[in-house]
């Protein structure tokens, strides 16, 4: 077939350009993927108390792991566009990775020395990242496969960018289930469990992120 | 077709027939695509000059993957830094593909959709779509060969069909992305046949490839 073939062919009752595409294939993706993590972790490890939601503790796990969702998949967003700039989304999730660290370090440096080492392992360290990561799994297959659809030019940055989104959703679901009380608990182990789930997705990108 | 050399001149021609293509007007598109095919040609040409026979292939992979992903072009950004960055992704992905057996010494340059030149199509693609379309399945083959080469509009389609007329669209879109996916399977197959020249002899010594 020529080329110009091939173009009258394409141009046919071509229709509009579907639009917001990047955003109409993340969002069920990350809204299926939620809903996974939240109803795996309740099943699996149950719910946390409810009177625990009278404190500050679940809604400061929720408020990073939504606002990280949230830069993360602007992030992801950018990068499934070819040509879209990136910077911006990009320093937005690090200043979340940020700000989320300073709150965690300034409730440790109020808390008594002795405290101080309590607060940062609790119960579940060791378990924690591993937890979010299991649980950032349906995000992440949902998300790849969003993201596939679309058009990413740099499949190691945009499977990274996925998995941190993945990560944040996981981490959401967790926190539903989670008994720990210390924002530096958060920031230490949330933070690392949602970095696995971005390394996973770093190194699936480029096998998995072809067109 | 225009030969404007210069960028702005080019961005300026092509823009608003991309936008009023994006909202719907397939005339408008047509013309659109026959713009950005010969700067395509130019473009990989320079960057193909090893494998000149790999050319128009490129071209037409190229054009496939803008129609499919057009609904990642962000409207604030030039257009042809959005085509350009879609043709260099196909680019790297032949490269890599081929860069088991061949050295190829070409860097990737960087951007520089301002060098253009438009480039005539000399009709040489090696790949034949056509005998591509034999191996999609039934429906998708059915819904492209009634609507984009007997040119049938939608509801015709569906009423030849009996099937609805979103799901003549979804077959459509379908089998192109799957056609997209037979153009880059088919390639990395043809690694193993000798490259035949083709056309006007611009090549230069071919057969230098397979060191």
């Amino acid at each position: 077939m020529k080329t110009d073939a091939l173009i009258d062919m394409l141009a046919r009752d071509a229709g509009p350009a579907p639009r917001a595409l990047a955003a109409r294939r993340l969002s069920p993706a990350a809204a299926v993927g939620l809903l996974m993590s939240a109803g795996i972790a309740i099943a699996w490890f149950g719910a946390i108390p409810a009177q625990m939601f009278a404190t500050a503790v679940p809604w400061t796990k929720m408020a990073y792991a939504g606002a990280l969702a949230w830069a993360a998949g602007w992030w992801t967003a950018r990068l499934s566009r070819p040509a879209a700039p990136n910077a911006l989304p990009r320093r937005v999730t690090v200043l979340v990775l940020v700000a989320m660290a300073v709150v965690g370090g300034v409730s440790l440096a109020s808390a008594p020395a002795g405290a101080r080492m309590d607060a940062v392992l609790g119960r579940s360290w060791s378990t924690c990242p591993w937890s979010v990561l299991a649980l950032s799994l349906p995000a992440l297959a949902a998300s790849l496969w969003a993201v596939r659809g679309l058009a990413p030019t740099r499949p190691r940055v945009a499977g990274f960018a996925t998995g941190l989104l993945a990560g944040s959703v996981g981490a959401f679901g967790y926190s539903l289930s989670c008994p720990e009380a210390s924002p530096a608990f958060v920031a230490v182990w949330y933070t690392m469990g949602i970095a696995f789930t971005g390394a996973v997705g770093a190194v699936l990108g480029p096998r998995v992120l072809r067109w | 077709m225009p030969v404007d050399d210069s960028p702005g001149e080019f961005e300026s021609a092509l823009k608003p027939l991309w936008l009023r293509a994006q909202s719907g007007d397939d005339a408008a598109y047509r013309q659109a695509l026959g713009l950005l095919a010969s700067r395509l040609r130019a473009y990989l040409k320079r960057r193909l000059s090893g494998l000149p026979d790999e050319v128009e292939d490129l071209v037409q992979e190229t054009l496939l993957a803008l129609h499919l992903q057009r609904g990642t072009y962000d409207p604030t950004l030039p257009v042809s830094a959005w085509a350009v960055a879609i043709a260099r992704h196909k680019l790297v992905d032949l490269w890599r593909r081929r860069g088991r057996r061949d050295s190829l010494h070409d860097a990737i340059d960087d951007v520089d959709e301002q060098l253009l030149a438009a480039e005539p199509d000399d009709g040489g693609a090696r790949r034949d779509l056509e005998t591509l379309f034999d191996a999609l399945p039934q429906a998708q083959r059915q819904a492209i060969a009634l609507t984009k080469l007997e040119g049938l509009s939608v509801a015709e389609a569906a009423a030849r069909t009996g099937a609805s007329e979103s799901a003549i669209k979804v077959q459509v879109h379908r089998g192109l992305k799957r056609l997209a996916a037979l153009v880059r399977g088919d390639s990395s197959d043809d690694v193993r046949q000798p490259i035949r020249t083709h056309g006007p002899g611009i090549s230069g010594p071919v057969h230098e490839r397979s060191k």
